[in-house]
């Protein structure tokens, strides 16, 4: 087996067209999920009452079904339920969209949540308007210890757009086999792609385990 | 100390009422926490409240800035009402000052910024005026050269008394403790009572719920016994600790004197 570099060199603007692709996917996904995530997050945060209810049972199920599951479902049986259909790409983006905003509401609750409720109410007792105690006392601190987790999540958004390809999003994975099927050179153009991810990626994780370990750091005296 | 103590409580009676406490009753659930509590308190008074664990202090000192809801009865606080409206309860809270057991201090703000805070974002005081009040503040509780420290730096008599600047930096016409120094190692304690001391000198209206047995009875105008939510000791200290008025008053004596 030899790994042919001219493979790459011919065709890298289509590789290089399909992370912008799998990156344009994340950014749309992460903010309709973010903009559903914060709805699903206060109405779970009601803590009863039906909007509580829904919220707990929408979080539970997009968080349960396996996310090829839901981007299939969305791309073939959602134009079955509506007469309207969707481009692969938006199907995509719907998908992953529903997907986030499960588990971003879960990482804003935990973040509001952590916050002081002795802070809270020395707020309140000096008479400081709810929005600036939003503002200035609970999402600060909230905010900051949310970071790890958000910047987590992100990382897994941007490997779940790989599975856009199976519907024919041309994202990158999805280049990267239709060339490599065209070609017969998997090798480089699967291991290409691979660095691509790993470059995008592991910088995430990195400042994850820093920020993990200066949180353990503070807890710690 | 003695002198600290500010009037006699018969020239105390001549000024003006600033809280009333009407009947106010306190659930949780089936649980009834305050059972038809009601007094008057007038400006200057220093009131201390003692009692048992679990007798309701806390509960009623809370209910006192609202943040507590009542299911019964009425407060009137200088020109308020409660219960009332957000707004109402808001400009009640920016003339009573509360103090916690736990301080409660913003941790991710500057010593500066925990006081400048509610004046700023409450009072609309101008930044100048806030930043000059904090500092004249730390400065009265012995703290001036801290201002630019967090509260995670600060010792926990340290971080008690920017919580009390905080407070008086609303200028608040009342100021309530809830148990302000059980929280603290025994030689901090001091630096804080003295604190509090300085304040009821000065001729602040305050309610203080301690379970320092010498702090009330030489600070307090009067001392109200809490006992299974009600309220049934209200006497100057000399009788208060002199003369058990029932079993329950000279039980509690017994076992904190
Ligand atoms: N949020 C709550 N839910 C249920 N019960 C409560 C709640 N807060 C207080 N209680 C109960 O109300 C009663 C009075 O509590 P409170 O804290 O007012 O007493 P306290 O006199 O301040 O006691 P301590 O001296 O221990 O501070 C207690 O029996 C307590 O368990
Ligand atoms: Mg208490």
């Amino acid at each position: 087996m030899n790994f042919e570099i001219q493979h790459l060199v011919n065709n890298y603007p289509l590789i290089l067209q399909g992370l912008l692709v799998t990156l344009r996917i994340c950014a749309a996904s992460l903010a309709i999920g973010t903009v559903l995530g914060l709805v699903a997050c206060f109405m779970k945060l009601e803590g009863r009452g039906w909007p509580y209810r829904f919220a707990v049972a929408y979080i539970d199920f997009f968080r349960t079904i396996p996310e090829v599951v839901l981007i299939f479902w969305v791309y073939s049986c959602l134009p079955l339920l509506f007469s309207f259909r969707l481009t692969a790409e938006a199907s995509g983006i719907l998908a992953l969209s529903l997907f986030a905003s499960a588990y971003l509401a879960e990482i804003f609750r935990a973040g509001i949540n952590s916050a002081s409720r002795g802070q809270v109410q020395a707020a309140l007792a000096l008479g400081i308007p709810v929005r600036v105690i939003w503002m200035r006392i609970i999402m600060p601190p909230a905010i900051r210890r949310m970071m790890p987790a958000l910047i987590s999540f992100l990382s897994e958004l941007i490997k779940a757009t790989s599975l856009l390809s199976a519907i024919g999003v041309a994202e990158m994975a999805y280049q990267a086999s239709v060339l490599g099927s065209k070609t017969f050179a998997y090798v480089e153009f699967l291991s290409a792609i691979a660095v691509l991810y790993f470059v995008t990626i592991f910088p995430l994780s990195l400042y994850v385990r820093r920020t993990n370990q200066k949180l353990a750091g503070k807890a710690g005296h | 100390m003695e002198g600290s103590r500010v009037e006699t409580s018969s020239a105390a009676a001549e000024t003006p009422v600033v809280i009333s406490v009407e009947n106010i009753r306190k659930s949780y659930g089936s649980f009834e926490v305050l059972r038809g509590i009601s007094t008057e308190i007038r400006e200057k008074d220093v009131t201390c409240i003692v009692g048992p664990s679990g007798g309701g202090k806390s509960t009623f000192i809370r209910t006192l800035n609202g943040l507590e809801p009542i299911n019964e009865g009425r407060i009137r606080i200088l020109d308020y009402t409660l219960p009332g409206w957000r707004k109402e309860t808001e400009q009640l809270r920016r003339s009573v000052g509360m103090v916690f057991q736990s301080f409660n201090l913003f941790m991710h703000l500057t010593v500066r910024e925990n006081i400048t805070l509610g004046p700023t974002a409450a009072l609309k005081v101008s930044r100048d005026e806030a930043n000059a009040r904090a500092e004249r503040l730390l400065d009265r509780v012995g703290i001036g050269n801290q201002v630019d420290k967090y509260p995670g730096q600060l010792s926990g008599g340290q971080q008690q008394r920017v919580a009390i600047a905080r407070a008086l930096a609303m200028e608040p016409k009342i100021m309530l403790f809830d148990e302000p120094t059980s929280a603290l190692d025994p030689e901090m304690v001091k630096e804080v009572l003295e604190v509090i001391r300085d304040l009821a000198a000065s001729g602040m209206t305050m309610l203080v719920v301690t379970h320092e047995m010498g702090f009330a009875r030489e600070v307090a105008h009067r001392v109200f016994f809490m006992a299974d939510g009600v309220l049934s000791v209200d006497a100057d200290p000399e009788t208060f600790f002199a003369s058990p008025k029932d079993e329950r008053h000279a039980a509690f004596l017994s076992k904190v004197l």
